[in-house]
């Protein structure tokens, strides 16, 4: 077979064993790879009501059939288990170049099973694993231990590692890859940490077949000509996510103040004009033509400080949301996050919270809006855990909750709301609501037509349960889809597009509704694996100032969520999506998509049956 | 010359070039045998391209002792834009330096001349290996067509300008 390698690396941690196995190749005609091969692969892995922190949890490193070819940003990878914060499956979608390598090496999926019986780094070197003690490696920031690992294994060696807070199992702590790429929401580096490993070192030397390579270059060549580097992609090169700024403030969307306002006053010393003139040079993914990295640097304090990015949600969370407009303090934030291995979206939520526990006479961290000193150190305490820190790290909700005012956690599922105040784009409402792993803008993006294009009315839900379910530019069957290739948000790639990388893939054509019913399969198998965890209706649900608590000014001055409004909305997509009142996908619907399992089936198939 | 050069300063990292390398001579992608790379540190950003500069370096030639590095003539046609093409137009004459592997040994003396590292030991055939400009038409240019970036060029030396006249 051709794109794919066939192959599967099981590490048995506890064991010190590993093995290697067929891909199963039926799972990839249905699920594609990436998002879709994952939940496969979890549903069968994750015994039915597994604890989350239990070593019996795998962590899965899955790649794309396309990784590790001139396809660009199909670099990605997917990491995934049932998420010890939310208790969900999850997926978190990293670039650089650790899928590619992974495939140099021979493998679709590594999975991870067991705990490591002493601190562990995994050396993988083509077909060779060894167990190597991490002992000299721990406390290590994420861009020490990836110099330290490529001095000490291999200077070609791609290291998936986590940080400071990785280790002291924060429940967004990242897992990191070529420094400034983070696989980032919903504590997999949490994960890594209980199994007691490091980092995840890989070296690839053997090769990616695609049938006729030089036929297979001329259409890339085409496809890259022709669709990829044209306007409608290049702004993510030219200017990228910073851009977001003016635009999501101006629709009032931009979170402020832990989402007290949509608004924020210092925007403009946050946005893309101010980053623009600390920009050093624009920096890619492996394999992405696009590049749209931008790596700045900057001064705090008298030392250099230096960053690929922020991108918008970390400007938005770790800059408005904590009353920050000190683009260098920012700068520093985004660098210790990085470092420390922590999530910037649900760090800067924590921060932003903990400050207005303070402002409201709650709580007593000595912490306030707009206080950079503060909050440079509330971000070091929180990742080790140490003094108010340790309350910091128990995550929004719980933090919230601990301190009697659960109204203020901006969080859906125990996952931290990202950079668009669903009162500026009602869409976005939904879009939290329903996404499989809690309050996610990867999942459906009607806020890009709803502010950023402006094609959409923001303030209903007329049409937005549709646009959510089925749209191709950004609903959450395409994304499935798009995901699973894994083709970068980046790329607006088309179904016209995959359809010709698919015929490449498989040797035969694909129609645009076999394409979206691909998608369509692999969202409702994570919809399965939720409610075979237990999830109800309660779950999809916002957090309550969404629906309580007006903003005074901007774009969405008086915009609430109307509780009856939301529940309709909600209901309309549950029947939208085939799934009856209580979100439960029916026979019909699941028989109709070719989904091959059941809430009902006895979960683990035995390999070989 | 004609050879590639790959500019450290425009360079994104993407590494688009090496896989297009590969696919061109290795029949599938595996960047671990491209005929050139980017050397990128993660962390501070810093790039450094490594390209065979043919002709203009020739230490390979010089250091083999069986001849099997041949001067040959090449017409380089580039797919795709790239900086110096305004200046050179469609086509650029001049020479390359190939590996005859009929008389190639694998003695390993190229191996430790070529200062940018771009001269190897085959990992399948017992054989040297390097750039030839894929007979003409250099994929790794191909590959490098975002107009804001467009790192890797093809530079011409005084040898090559006698030819094009």
């Amino acid at each position: 077979m051709d794109f794919y390698t066939g192959k599967v690396l099981r590490i048995d941690l506890s064991a010190g064993a590993t093995a290697v196995e067929p891909l199963d190749m039926d799972w990839a005609r249905l699920y594609l790879g990436g998002k879709g091969l994952l939940f496969r692969y979890l549903w069968d892995e994750v015994a039915p009501g597994l604890d989350p922190a239990s070593p019996a949890n795998p962590l899965m490193l899955v790649t794309g059939p396309f990784a590790g070819t001139n396809v660009t940003t199909a670099s990605r990878l997917v990491v995934g288990c049932k998420s010890p914060t939310t208790g969900t499956i999850l997926d978190s979608y990293v670039g650089g170049s650790f899928a590619p390598e992974m495939k140099f090496a021979g493998y679709d999926i590594i999975i991870l099973t067991g705990v490591a019986p002493e601190p562990t780094v995994v050396w993988i070197s083509d077909d060779v694993v060894e167990f190597r003690s991490a002992t000299p490696y721990l406390g290590m920031k994420t861009s020490e231990v990836e110099e330290a690992l490529r001095n000490d294994l291999d200077g070609d060696a791609k290291v998936l590692s986590i940080g400071p807070a990785g280790e002291s199992r924060i429940p967004w702590a990242c897992l990191s890859t070529d420094q400034y790429h983070k696989a980032g929401r919903g504590g997999a580096g949490a994960l890594m940490g209980m199994k007691n490993v490091k980092a995840v070192a890989i070296r690839g030397t053997g090769s990616v077949p695609v049938g006729d390579a030089k036929a297979f270059l001329d259409a890339m060549y085409a496809l890259h000509h022709d669709y990829i580097l044209t306007d409608t992609n290049l702004w993510a090169h030219e200017e990228g996510t910073p851009m977001l700024v003016d635009v999501i403030n101006g629709g009032g969307a931009l979170p402020t103040r832990n989402y007290s306002s949509g608004t924020f006053e210092g925007a403009d010393k946050i946005n893309s004009e101010s980053f623009q003139k600390i920009r050093v040079k624009k920096r890619a993914c492996y394999q992405c033509a696009i590049g749209c990295r931008n790596f700045h640097a900057t001064k705090w304090a008298g030392a250099e400080v230096r960053g690929e990015g922020p991108e918008f949600e970390t400007i938005a969370l770790c800059g408005s949301n904590c009353g920050i407009d000190d683009i260098d303090a920012l700068m520093k934030f985004n660098e210790l996050c990085d470092e420390l291995g922590m999530d910037t979206i649900s760090s800067g939520s924590v921060v932003g919270l903990a400050m207005d526990l303070c402002e409201k006479g709650y709580a007593d961290f000595g912490l306030a809006f707009g206080d950079s000193k503060g909050y440079l150190q509330a971000v070091e305490l929180m990742a080790k855990r140490e003094g108010y820190g340790a309350e910091l790290a128990l995550g929004a909700k719980a933090l919230a909750a601990k301190y009697g005012h659960p109204e203020l956690a901006m969080q859906v599922k125990n996952m931290e709301v990202p950079g668009y105040d669903p009162r500026g784009a009602f869409g976005m409402a939904l879009s939290y609501a329903t996404s499989d792993r809690g309050a996610c803008h990867m999942r459906s993006f009607p806020v890009g037509q709803e502010i950023v294009e402006g094609s959409m009315p923001a303030d209903t839900f007329e049409g937005k349960a549709e646009w959510i379910v089925n749209a191709e530019a950004g609903g959450q069957n395409f994304f499935a889809l798009k995901f699973s290739g894994i083709w970068c948000d980046f790329w607006a790639i088309d179904l016209e597009q995959i359809a010709m990388l698919m015929k490449h893939l498989w040797g035969r054509e694909f129609s645009r509704d076999e394409l979206m019913q691909m998608g369509e399969r692999i969202w409702n198998l994570g919809r399965l694996f939720n409610l075979r965890e237990g999830l109800t209706i309660a779950d999809d649900a916002l957090p309550e100032r969404m629906h309580d608590q007006r903003f005074a000014e901007g774009a969405a001055a008086g915009k609430v969520i109307d509780r009856a409004a939301f529940a309709a909305a909600l209901q309309e997509y549950y029947a939208i999506r085939g799934w009856d009142a209580a979100g439960v996908p029916s026979e019909a619907k699941l028989s109709e998509l070719g989904v091959d399992v059941r809430l009902s089936t006895a979960s683990r198939r035995t390999k070989g049956e | 010359m004609p050879h590639v050069m790959i500019s450290s300063k425009k360079c994104t990292g993407c590494h688009m070039c090496e896989l297009a390398c590969s696919a061109q001579h290795e029949n599938a992608y595996r960047p671990s045998v491209a005929r050139l790379f980017s050397e990128v540190n993660p962390t501070t950003g810093a790039i450094k391209g490594h390209t065979c500069l043919q002709t203009a370096c020739a230490k390979c030639q010089e250091a083999c002792p069986e001849d099997a590095i041949v001067t040959k003539e090449i017409t380089v046609r580039v797919k795709g834009d790239y900086p110096g093409k305004e200046k050179h137009g469609e086509a650029v004459k001049g020479y390359v330096l190939v590996v005859d592997e009929e008389k190639c040994t694998n003695c390993g003396e190229c191996y430790d001349v070529c200062p940018t590292g771009v001269i190897h030991e085959h990992p399948d055939r017992e054989v040297a290996y390097k750039c030839d400009l894929c007979g003409g038409e250099p994929q790794c240019i191909a590959f490098c067509q975002n107009p804001h970036v467009l790192a890797v060029d093809l530079k011409v030396d005084k040898m090559d300008r006698e030819l094009q006249a």
